[in-house]
C-alpha cells in the first residue's frame, strides 16, 4: 500500500459511503470528515508539493491487450489534487447543514448530490493520477460523466444544459481518442515516455493533428473559445455547493491534461517551432491568442448577465484563459502565474458561488435585478463576496493579484504587448462586472420583502470565512502556494520559479506582497485615523437621502440595477453579435440535416436492398 | 538602508505627497481663475476646505461600508505613494513596481464605488457606473504606456527607470525615447484626473446626479484628500516615466507641477464628453497613438 493507494481508497470509500448513507441528516458532516481524511492522505504525500520526492506510484495497475495501465502522483497531480479535495471538503461542509434540509424539502435527491460530488472527486483524482495515455483517457471519460451527473442533478432546465455539455464532452472525448490513436500509430505505445521521446522528431503534420484533436478535446472541458458555450449555464444551474465545486476546479482538468500532454510530454518548444501556415505566428502564439480571446469574450459576456450565478460562471471561463496564457509562456514567471491562478481562482470562485448560494438560500433568488441592500442583513456573506471580487478582479491585497502579476510580468519580459493589453482589458471588464454583482446584491436599497432576511447559517458561513482567510493569507504570503507551484513546475518540466514567502525577487522589478499588503493595511489605518479625526458622524436610515427634488416614498424602492453600464453598452452593445451561438446552431443544423439524410438513405428508401448488399459484401469477404 | 530610514521614508512620502497634492489643487483653482479672469483662492484655501469639511457639524453616514469606502479611497493612495519614488526616497519601489502601482491606484476607485453603493441613492450608483466605465476607458491607453516604459527600460522598478533616465541625460528621457507613448500617456492622464473634458463621472456641477450625491462633511473631505493624492500620483508617475524623475527636489517639483498644469489648463477651456464619447475617444486616439508608439520602440 502506497500513500497514493490510501488516497484513492479513501476517496472510493467516500463515494461508497455517500451512495449508501447520503440521505441521512448527518451525511453532510460525515462526508466532510471523510474529505478531511482525503486531505490528510494528501498531506502524507506533501513531499510531492515541496519537491521532496519526484513521484509516488499506486499499486493499482493492470494490463489490457498488453498495455500496462498504471497510476501515479507527481508534483503537478498533487497540486491539482489539493485544490480538488479542498474544494470538495468546503462544498460538502457548505451543504451539510440547513442547505441540505432545504434541498431535500424541495424534493432534491440529497443522496445523489453527495454521491455525485464524491464520485467527481474520485474520478478527478484518478485522472490526476494517470500514469499513461490510456489511464488518462479513462480518467477523462469518468470526469466527464461525473460532472454531467452533478450538472443534471437539479432537473428541469439543468438537464437540458447538462445534455448540451454531454454533446460537447462526447465530441471532445472522441477527439481525444482520435488523438491517442494517432499517437499510438506513431509511437506504438501509450506510455508517457514514448510520446515524450517521439515528440522531438515528430513531423509538423502529426503535431498539428495532435494539437487540433487533443487541444480541442481538452479545450472543450476548459471551455476555451470557441467551445465555451456549454459551460456557464450548466454550472449556474447546478445546486449551490455543486456549482461552487464545479466552478472551482472541474474545468481545470482540461488545463491539467493540456499541461501534461503539451507541456510535460510534447514541450512548448515544439509548439514554438511549429509555424501556422501562411502566417508569422507559431502554434504557441495561436494558442495564446485563443487563451486571450477566452479571457475577453466570456468576461464581457459576464458583464451582460443579470443572474449572479451565470455572471460568475462566465467569469470562470474567462479566468481559465489567464491560466492557459500563463502556462503557454513556459517561462518560470508566466507558468507559475498560470498554475498559481488555478489555486487562486478555485479559492475565490468557490467562495463567490457560495456567497451567491447563501443569498439564494435566504432570499430565494440570484436575479441581480431583484436583490439589493443585503449588506445590512448579511454582512458576513457580503464580506466573503467582497474578498472574492477583489480576488477575481485581481487587485491587491488578494491572491488573484499575485498570479495575474506573474503573468503580466512574464508578458512584459517576453515583449508581447498585444497579449498584455488584451489580458488587462479582461481585468477591466472583470472589475466592472464584479462591482455590478456586489452592488446589485448587497449594496443599494434593501427591498421591502428582504427587510427581515437573516444572515446565512453557520454551516454556510464557516466554509466561506475559511476561504476568505485563504484568499487573503495566500495574497499576503504567496510563497505558501508558490512552493507547491514550483514543485508542479518541476514535474511538468518547466523552469522552476525562484521565490520567497512574499513573492519573487528579480532584479528588474520583483514583487514582495508582504510589504505591499502591509503598507496597504497601514494606508487603510492612516485613512481610518484621518477619517475618525473628523467630527462624529450620524447614522441615518438608508432612505434618508437626497433625491434631487423627486418625491420618493418609502414603499417604492429605487435600485439602479438593470443595464448597469449604459454608457459602455451604448458603444459596445452592438458588438455582441452572438456569433458563437450562431456558429453552434449552424453546426447543429448541419448535423441535423446530415443525420436526416442518412436516415432517409437507410430507412426510407430501399432498406432491404442495402441489407442485401451488406450481407453479400460480408459473405464475399468471409468466403474470399 | 536601515530600518529607521525606511520607516522615515514610508511616513514622509505620503506626507510630502499630501502637501504637494494640496498645492496642485491650489494651482488648478488658480489656473481656472486666471482663465476666467478671477483672482482665485488664497494660498491655504485647500487646507481650509479640508479642515472645514472634517469639522462640519452635519456628518451623515449611511452605514459602515460608506465609511470604509472613504477610508479605502484615502488609504489606497497613502499606500500607493510609498511605491512611487521621489528624489532621495525610493520607499518600496523595489517591492512593487509599475504594475503593482497601476493596480494599487484602482483600490481607491473600488473604495469609492463601495461607499457610494452603500448610500442607497440610485443617482450615486449611476455616477459609479459612469466612473467605472471611464476607468475602463482611460486604463487601456494607460496600461499600454506602462508596458511601453517597462519594455524600453527593461524593468518595472520605478527607481531603476529613474536611474536609467538620469544616467543618460535628457536624450534618455522617456519623452525623447518614446514620444508617441508620451502623447498617449498625456491623454490618458487627462482622463485619470477626472477633469474636463472627461469629468462627467465626477459631475461636480450637478452633485445630485453623481457619485458625490450622499457625500458631505468628512466624507467629502476624504474624497478631497484623495483628489490631492490622485493628482500628485499621476503627475509624479508621468514625470517618472517620461521626464526622468528628479535628481533633486528643485528640478523635480517644477516638473511635476508643469505636468499637472497641462491637463488643468486644457480642462478649463473644454466642454464635456458624454460617457460613451469618453470611451470612444479614449479607445481610439490614445490607444492608436500608444500602439504606434509601441511599434516604434519594439521594432
Amino acid at each position: 500500500m502506497t500513500a497514493l493507494d490510501n488516497l484513492l481508497l479513501m476517496s472510493a470509500f467516500t463515494a461508497l459511503f455517500a451512495l449508501l448513507s447520503g440521505n441521512r441528516p448527518t451525511a453532510g458532516s460525515n462526508l466532510t470528515v471523510l474529505y478531511g481524511g482525503q486531505c490528510l492522505a494528501l498531506a502524507l504525500m506533501a513531499g510531492l508539493g515541496y519537491g521532496g520526492s519526484a513521484s509516488i506510484a499506486s499499486s493499482l495497475s493492470f494490463d489490457i491487450l498488453g498495455h500496462a495501465l498504471h497510476w501515479r502522483f507527481d508534483g503537478l497531480s498533487w497540486f491539482f489534487a489539493v485544490i480538488t479535495v479542498g474544494a470538495a471538503l468546503l462544498s460538502s461542509w457548505f451543504a451539510s447543514g440547513e442547505w441540505a434540509q432545504r434541498f431535500r424539502a424541495r424534493g432534491g435527491n440529497l443522496r445523489l448530490f453527495h454521491a455525485t460530488l464524491a464520485i467527481n472527486v474520485t474520478s478527478m483524482l484518478l485522472l490526476l493520477a494517470s500514469g499513461d495515455l490510456l489511464s488518462l483517457f479513462i480518467g477523462w471519460e469518468l470526469v466527464s460523466w461525473a460532472s454531467f451527473l452533478l450538472m443534471a442533478l437539479a432537473g428541469g432546465a439543468a438537464i437540458r444544459y447538462a445534455l448540451r455539455y454531454l454533446t460537447y464532452a462526447f465530441a471532445g472525448a472522441m477527439a481525444v481518442l482520435l488523438g491517442l490513436v494517432l499517437i499510438y500509430a506513431r509511437t506504438g505505445s501509450f506510455e508517457f515516455q514514448a510520446l515524450h521521446d517521439a515528440a522531438a522528431g515528430m513531423d509538423q503534420a502529426t503535431l498539428w493533428w495532435l494539437l487540433l484533436l487533443l487541444g480541442a478535446g481538452f479545450g472543450i472541458k476548459m471551455a476555451l473559445l470557441p467551445f465555451h458555450l456549454w459551460q456557464a449555464k450548466a454550472y449556474a444551474e447546478t445546486p449551490g455547493p455543486g456549482s461552487a465545486f464545479l466552478g472551482a476546479i472541474s474545468s481545470r482538468m482540461g488545463l491539467f491534461a493540456i499541461v501534461v500532454v503539451f507541456v510535460q510530454l510534447i514541450g512548448i518548444d515544439r509548439l514554438v517551432d511549429t509555424p501556422v501556415p501562411f502566417t508569422f505566428l507559431s502554434a504557441r502564439d495561436l494558442l495564446a491568442w485563443i487563451a486571450v480571446f477566452t479571457i475577453i469574450f466570456p468576461t464581457f459576456t459576464a458583464l451582460r448577465q443579470h443572474d449572479g450565478r451565470r455572471l460568475l460562471a462566465w467569469h470562470g471561463i474567462g479566468q481559465g484563459g489567464y491560466m492557459l496564457l500563463g502556462v503557454l509562456m513556459a517561462d518560470d514567471l508566466g507558468s507559475a502565474g498560470g498554475l498559481m491562478h488555478v489555486f487562486n481562482h478555485a479559492t475565490y470562485q468557490a467562495m463567490l458561488f457560495m456567497s451567491v448560494a447563501a443569498v439564494m438560500h435566504r432570499t430565494g433568488t440570484s436575479d441581480l435585478n431583484k436583490l439589493g441592500g443585503l449588506v445590512a442583513r448579511m454582512p458576513l456573506s457580503f464580506l466573503a463576496m467582497l474578498v472574492g471580487i477583489i480576488g477575481l478582479a485581481g487587485l491587491p491585497p488578494m491572491n488573484g493579484f499575485v498570479s495575474k502579476w506573474l503573468i503580466y510580468r512574464a508578458l512584459i519580459i517576453e515583449g508581447s504587448p498585444l497579449l498584455f493589453v488584451a489580458a488587462v482589458i479582461g481585468t477591466l471588464g472583470t472589475i466592472l462586472s464584479v462591482y455590478k454583482l456586489i452592488h446589485n446584491t448587497f449594496l443599494g436599497q434593501l427591498r421591502l420583502e428582504h427587510v427581515n432576511v437573516e444572515e446565512a447559517p453557520l454551516s454556510m458561513l464557516l466554509p466561506m470565512m475559511i476561504l476568505a482567510v485563504i484568499v487573503f493569507v495566500t495574497g499576503y504570503f504567496p510563497g505558501l502556494v508558490l512552493d507547491w507551484v514550483a514543485a508542479a513546475q518541476a514535474s511538468a518540466g518547466l523552469p522552476v520559479l525562484a521565490h520567497h514567502l512574499g513573492g519573487v525577487a528579480i532584479d528588474k522589478g520583483g514583487l514582495d506582497m508582504i510589504w505591499v499588503v502591509s503598507v496597504l493595511l497601514a494606508g487603510f489605518a492612516v485613512g481610518a485615523l484621518v477619517f475618525f479625526a473628523g467630527n462624529r458622524s450620524k447614522r441615518v436610515h438608508q432612505l434618508d437621502n437626497y433625491a434631487g427634488g423627486h418625491f420618493l416614498s418609502a414603499d417604492t424602492r429605487y435600485q439602479y440595477s438593470d443595464n448597469f453600464y449604459p454608457g459602455l453598452m451604448h458603444l459596445i452593445g452592438p458588438w455582441y453579435r452572438k456569433s458563437f451561438r450562431w456558429l453552434e446552431s449552424g453546426l447543429v443544423s448541419a448535423v441535423d440535416t446530415l443525420s436526416l439524410s442518412m436516415q432517409g438513405l437507410y430507412r426510407a428508401a430501399h432498406p432491404s436492398f442495402y441489407l442485401l448488399a451488406v450481407v453479400v459484401f460480408i459473405l464475399s469477404w468471409v468466403v474470399l | 538602508m536601515s530600518v529607521g530610514e525606511l520607516a522615515a521614508e514610508l511616513v514622509l512620502m505620503p506626507l510630502v505627497a499630501f502637501v504637494a497634492g494640496m498645492a496642485m489643487v491650489l494651482m488648478m483653482r488658480k489656473i481656472g481663475a486666471r482663465i476666467q479672469r478671477r483672482i482665485g483662492p488664497p494660498l491655504l484655501q485647500p487646507l481650509y476646505d479640508i479642515l472645514k469639511l472634517y469639522g462640519k457639524q452635519t456628518q451623515i453616514s449611511h452605514g459602515l461600508i460608506h465609511e470604509i469606502g472613504v477610508i479605502m479611497a484615502v488609504g489606497g493612495y497613502v499606500a500607493a505613494e510609498t511605491l512611487l519614488p521621489v528624489p532621495g526616497m525610493s520607499g518600496l519601489a523595489d517591492k512593487g513596481g509599475a504594475i503593482t502601482l497601476a493596480y494599487m491606484m484602482m483600490i481607491p476607485s473600488l473604495g469609492l464605488a463601495l461607499g457610494v453603493g452603500q448610500c442607497a441613492n440610485p443617482n450615486g450608483s449611476i455616477g459609479i457606473s459612469r466612473a467605472l466605465t471611464a476607468m475602463a476607458a482611460y486604463d487601456i491607453p494607460f496600461i499600454i504606456v506602462i508596458f511601453g516604459a517597462a519594455y524600453v527600460y527593461g524593468t518595472t522598478n520605478l527607481a531603476d527607470i529613474i536611474a536609467i533616465q538620469q544616467q543618460q541625460g535628457v536624450p534618455g528621457w522617456g519623452i525623447a525615447r518614446m514620444p508617441l507613448l508620451a502623447i498617449a500617456g498625456l491623454i490618458a492622464m487627462q482622463g485619470m484626473m477626472g477633469k474636463h473634458p472627461f469629468e462627467i463621472y465626477v459631475a461636480p456641477h450637478e452633485i445630485a446626479t453623481g457619485p458625490m450625491v450622499e457625500m458631505g462633511g468628512k466624507f467629502l473631505g476624504g474624497l478631497f484628500v484623495m483628489q490631492c493624492f490622485q493628482i500628485y500620483t499621476i503627475g509624479v508617475l508621468y514625470s517618472t516615466l517620461f521626464l526622468g524623475g528628479g535628481a533633486n527636489w528643485l528640478t523635480f517639483l517644477p516638473k511635476i507641477f508643469a505636468v499637472v498644469a497641462i491637463p488643468m489648463t486644457i480642462a478649463f477651456v473644454f466642454p464635456r464628453y458624454r460617457t460613451e464619447d469618453v470611451l470612444r475617444l479614449m479607445w481610439k486616439w490614445p490607444v492608436v497613438i500608444g500602439l504606434m508608439g509601441l511599434a516604434v520602440v519594439m521594432k
